[in-house]
């Protein structure tokens, strides 16, 4: 059974839907992530989940409780926000105590679990400190000991990492990791920072425009991208335009014939393909696909370079190469032989007014 | 002025200190200078006339002499007018805080493109100066005003109910007044405290009443203090509305003040008010201020 359970919610102010009848079953223990762009909608589920915003429509379930008409109060989930929302007024051990007093824990098993709570975000001895004493990454690991203290049966984490600099960014989101993972914890994370959402999470879910794109392991998504905006979301694509004329053959606008992953569809389409997917030189022949072209453009990123090689008057294709010992990197005008195999292409049929450009990388 | 960056670089530091000072004493010199002949001095000269003694058909006559305030404390009638003043004063405030609280909360929590409009509503009535909204007021509560033709046109009443020169019509004219300034100080601090951080009490399972009591209560505190203590300085020293509101006898400090100055003509006596005005006025708001500063620790 589900720790928690999205059925068919959905927001709508006026005539604008901003979450479309999303459903979600989340098991106990999972670290559940809601990515897209801002504007998605996963905010405003996030704040449905932890009772802010009304749903138009739809259930909220934890547990076995269909929890969708109580307050915020009433639910037992811990909230961490962005922007911490520590109480200024308020030692650190009064906020951690402050959920544990509005549930009339006795004054003798109060502190134990103030400390119990500080001691697992390392802030123990610094209880008696007031949050302006603090830095962010302190702060917010004072907010996540608050959030647990309570128990909560889910923990939802509003982009909490996003007002870090970069180093404690990634400090804090292990320390979150960790301990989502020690507690067994069903978690709830958003973000729009797909790097963020990539190591923390056991399921993602994509979302854009209010809906749900596509639920599943990074793997999943990122192996397999439900349709072009996942492609270009998670992790690079290149994309070319074209048309599939008949399974597994996608021709492109200036005439190339590509090899590509059956997925019975035809008509106008965009190839997606990953740049670290091509081989290139002598080994690039015995690939399902092997084409030469002129490379166009070199960018030096450190652990690998990429090569923009044009391949015909339109296709373009973008080549990521490791940077292994001796390697020497195509300078620009060199000729390069590339390949790629068939199961590599993905093609997403093309919808009106989304052409864009051969070789684009997003 | 585009040179003075660079010049003041391959200054030694005691110069460019200097420098900085002038450039602040500039700043700040005008409304200092401006104060301390427009306030203080005639104030000084204000508190030297108390000490005068006044000498009818003489008038003022030079002397130094602590009289005036005795006459004031030891006459019953010019104490009930000071305790009157406060009194006033201390239920405008409340009442203001009462009915300010709410409004200024749900202005600060609007996202309405309307909230402009709302804060120029609540602003609204001091676009009126104090004698044309009291004689408004006048119009309207009077025996034969609207308010009571309407209720005995309704049949609600058979007499016209007394507000005019009543404690009740000066009280319902100050709160009229002063209710914008206690909503805007109530509104600047309300905004200053994050959604958010109401929506984490709520979370750790805090009511609405609990989280206003444990959350917002004190950390709107500065705000809370910095309001009422302007609403209570202006309630204590209000004139025209007192003056019109509540008729002749009605006397509050400041009426008090100018009868002496204008009608009595006893500018030793009313300075002497003037100043027992001004120390109640400080002694109570810093007391207050104290009071509260400890109990919520805030500055």
């Amino acid at each position: 059974m589900a720790k928690l359970s999205l059925d068919s919610l959905t927001r709508s102010y006026g005539d604008l839907t901003v979450v479309n009848s999303v459903s979600l079953a989340v098991p106990h223990g999972e670290f559940l992530v809601l990515l897209g762009p801002s504007g998605c909608g996963k905010t405003t589920t996030l704040r449905m989940i932890a009772g802010f915003v009304e749903p138009s429509s739809g259930s909220i379930h934890i547990g076995d409780q269909n929890v969708t008409a109580k307050p915020p109060w009433k639910r037992n989930c811990g909230l961490v926000f962005q922007n911490y929302a520590l109480f200024p007024h308020m030692t650190v051990a009064e906020n951690v105590a402050f959920g544990l007093e509005m549930r009339q824990v006795e004054k003798s098993e109060m502190g134990k679990r103030v400390n119990d709570a500080l001691r697992m975000v390392r802030l123990d001895h610094l209880g008696h400190r007031y949050p302006r004493q603090m830095s962010g990454g302190q702060q917010q690991r004072v907010a996540l000991a608050r959030a647990l203290a309570i128990q909560p049966d889910v923990l939802l984490l509003d982009e909490p990492l996003s007002n870090l600099d970069a180093k404690l960014r990634e400090e804090v989101r292990i320390e979150i990791r960790e301990l989502q993972r020690k507690l067994g914890l069903t978690t709830i994370l958003v973000t729009h920072d797909q790097e963020e959402a990539l190591t923390v999470a056991d399921r993602l879910v994509v979302m854009q425009d209010g809906h749900v794109r596509q639920i599943g392991t990074k793997r999943d998504l990122y192996e397999r991208p439900a349709d072009r905006f996942i492609a270009s979301f998670i992790g690079r694509s290149c994309f070319n335009e074209g048309v599939i004329t008949r399974s597994g053959r996608f021709e492109t606008e200036d005439g190339l014939v590509f090899k590509v992953l059956d997925t019975g569809a035809s008509g106008p389409a965009s190839l997606a393909l990953r740049p670290e997917r091509f081989v290139i030189g002598d080994q690039a022949h015995s690939m399902d696909n092997h084409f030469t072209g002129t490379v166009e453009f070199v960018s030096y990123l450190g652990s690998s370079i990429d090569a923009h090689v044009r391949l015909g008057s339109s296709t373009k294709m973008v080549v990521q190469m490791a940077n292994r010992d001796g390697f020497i990197e195509p300078s620009e005008g060199d000729a390069l032989t590339i390949g790629w195999a068939q199961s590599a292409g993905l093609t997403y049929p093309r919808n009106q007014g989304s052409i864009s450009q051969g070789g684009q990388v997003s | 002025m585009v040179g003075q960056g660079v010049q003041s670089l391959s200054m030694t530091p005691s110069s460019a200190q200097t420098q900085r000072g002038l450039t602040a004493s500039l700043l700040i010199g005008p409304a200092t200078v401006f104060v301390a002949v427009s306030l203080l001095v005639p104030m000084a000269i204000l508190f030297r006339y108390s000490l005068n003694a006044f000498v009818p058909g003489k008038f003022m006559v030079d002397a130094l002499t602590l009289d005036n305030y005795i006459k004031f404390f030891t006459d019953p009638y010019y104490s009930s007018v000071l305790l009157r003043t406060v009194r006033v004063a201390m239920i405008c405030t409340v009442v203001c805080f009462v009915l300010g609280f709410p409004l200024a909360y749900v202005l600060a929590r609007s996202q309405s493109r309307f909230k402009n409009l709302l804060v120029i509503l609540v602003v609204l009535p001091l676009f009126v100066g104090n004698a044309v909204r009291a004689a408004g007021w006048m119009v309207s509560l009077g025996n034969k005003g609207a308010f009571n033709q309407l209720m005995i046109g309704f049949g609600w009443i058979d007499q016209p109910i007394e507000i005019m020169y009543t404690e009740a019509a000066v009280l319902i004219g100050i709160i009229a007044v002063n209710l914008p300034y206690m909503v805007l100080t109530l509104q600047g601090v309300l905004e200053g405290i994050a959604r958010s951080t109401e929506e984490a009490a709520f979370s750790l399972g805090a009511t609405p009443l609990v989280m206003a009591r444990r959350i917002l209560w004190p950390l709107a505190m500065p705000g809370i203090l910095a309001g009422s203590i302007l609403t209570f300085i202006l309630a204590m020293n209000a004139y025209a509305t007192p003056a019109l509101l509540g008729g002749p006898k009605f006397q509050m400090m400041g009426t008090l003040v100018y009868g002496q100055f204008s009608q009595q003509n006893n500018w030793p006596f009313g300075g002497a008010i003037s100043f027992i005005l001004m120390t109640a006025t400080l002694v109570l708001t810093s007391l207050s201020q104290m009071l509260i500063a400890r109990r919520y620790h805030v500055s």
